[in-house]
């Protein structure tokens, strides 16, 4: 098939998978955001249960694969009559799985800051919430932008979990599955996705990298 | 990917003073709280299971006989055998694009870099649909364990350049102008000075990044090949035990990954590597 004919029949498709890709990468994006900062939250706090809880979460959700997580929530939560439709079950893993690597950035983050300033910051009569707001968070953020930037990338990539599910519309992985169980799509079928994927990244990582010049810490 | 610094309970200690009093009773409190919210959640779930009749024995029977865990194992062994191939062929493809991106030769280093960002940006399922569907279209017939270990192999690859290209930036500068300074040539170099310690500072972000591998394999089902997954999907038909079996391949999975991790922290910390990712 040319590339005239191909995106003829099928551009549609892969625009929609292509919007299909970016809505669901930012929805998840924004809980994988949420739900890491209060994992982080519960591992810092000096509750035990909560940390523990914390860290289970993190150790349990770095080394689930994507697929056996997606199964368990699309196929088998369906057992214990907890249904969600197709997409929310790939958001759901793919926040699931990126809140916790989003966790272990913050914490790598808040570790980088010096056992010092926290004790000055004491010394000088700052109280436990001004601590986090003034010392701890702005610097911890100020260093996981890089992170967090390739944490994006993944999430993106994460969502090609979706073609194992039935999108409807799906989304650039399914849609190159799609097209060639319909037709012989080709090398080309299957780079047209392949760019989308590229390209996005590409661009997110040029603003991640423009943002993390101008906040980085210099040390 | 992020550079990650093992998590010292350092800063996570000093951001509390020593409670007093008052603030014990607190935590105290808390922490009570906290466990009874726990406990609920899991006698909810529990409940749920039982509710919907999933304790039922005839769910559960079958993971206590022994064919079953022999099907599971031959399935491990798969995972494994994909694992470790594709692991090899990504150590010397990412060696390769590193290489050729830090040769200096202009057009090497511009497809390396190509290559590299290429197998970094695109998500591993879609290089398995291209392996499955678009390269038998071109009249090549491929076994499963291939069209399910290339398309791994690659997609690690990319990382492991990164990886490795990480290692060559961690070696001092200065050490490379005094091998080139006594006379070394710049390929001699790679080879003699940089290249041995490099490796050495990246072996335990490898060992890490074994854990993405074995999570790519897990699509083995897209091709039919009998991992640890399959497996487990042709036992669910045979017993029509679907959670539970599910359940029990995840906690499998979880464990595996963990040990690989674990082993990676335990060589970073015995050689006094970061992990860099």
């Amino acid at each position: 098939m040319s590339l005239a004919e191909l995106l003829g029949t099928y551009g549609q498709n892969y625009l929609d998978g292509l919007l299909a890709t970016w809505s669901m990468t930012a929805i998840s994006f924004v809980f994988v955001m949420v739900l890491a900062v209060l994992v982080t939250v519960a591992r810092v706090s000096p509750v035990a249960p909560l940390r523990g809880l914390g860290e289970l979460y993190v150790q349990v959700f770095r080394n689930i694969p994507g697929v056996a997580l997606l199964i368990l929530i699309a196929y088998a939560l369906p057992q214990l009559r907890v249904v969600l439709d197709w997409r929310t079950c790939v958001i759901v893993t793919v926040v699931l799985l990126g809140s916790a690597f989003g966790s272990e950035n913050f914490m790598s983050g808040i570790n980088t800051i010096g056992v010092g300033q926290i004790e000055a910051a004491r010394s000088v009569g700052l109280t436990f919430t001004q601590i986090l707001r003034h010392i701890v968070i702005p610097q911890a953020l100020r260093t996981t932008v890089l992170p967090m930037t390739n944490l994006l990338i993944a999430v993106m990539l994460t969502t090609a979990l979706g073609s194992q599910v039935p999108l409807s519309p799906q989304e650039l992985t399914g849609v190159v599955s799609y097209v060639n169980t319909r037709a012989t799509g080709g090398i080309l079928a299957f780079l047209i996705s392949a760019l989308g994927y590229v390209l996005t990244a590409f661009v997110i990582s040029f603003v991640g990298n423009r943002l993390d010049k101008r906040v980085r810490i210099l040390r | 990917m992020s550079t990650r610094t093992q998590t010292a309970p350092s800063v996570r200690t000093a951001l509390y003073e020593a409670p007093g009093p008052r603030a014990k009773r607190r935590i105290a409190i808390g922490t009570a709280i906290s466990a009874v919210l726990l406990a609920l959640l899991a006698a909810l779930v529990v409940r749920q299971f039982y509710v919907t009749g999933q304790l039922a024995p005839r769910y559960w029977s079958f993971l206590l006989e022994w064919p079953t865990w022999r099907f599971l194992l031959q399935g491990f062994v798969g995972t494994v055998e994909v694992a470790l191939t594709a692991g090899a062929i990504a150590l010397v493809l990412g060696l390769a694009l590193m290489l050729g991106r830090t040769s200096g030769i202009a057009p090497l280093v511009a497809l390396c870099r190509v290559v590299t960002d290429f197998f970094r940006g695109v998500p591993s399922l879609l290089l398995i649909y291209f392996f499955f569907l678009v390269v038998p279209q071109y009249g090549i017939q491929m076994p499963a364990f291939w069209m399910l270990t290339l398309p791994v192999a690659l997609a690690a690859s990319g990382v492991l350049a990164e990886v490795f290209r990480a290692g060559v930036n961690a070696v001092p500068k200065g050490q490379v102008e005094a091998a080139l300074s006594i006379g070394l040539s710049p390929a001699k170099t790679m080879r003699r000075i940089v290249l041995p310690q490099a490796i050495r500072f990246v072996i335990p972000s490898l060992i890490a990044q074994l854990v993405v591998v074995v999570k790519d394999t897990t699509v083995a089902y897209v091709v039919s090949y009998p991992d640890l997954m399959q497996n487990a999907r042709v036992l669910i038909t045979n017993y029509d035990a679907l959670l539970s079996m599910y359940l029990v391949v995840a906690v499998i999975y979880v464990l595996i990954n963990f040990a690989i991790n674990k082993a990676s922290v335990y060589v970073a910390h015995r050689t006094g590597v970061k992990i860099i990712r």
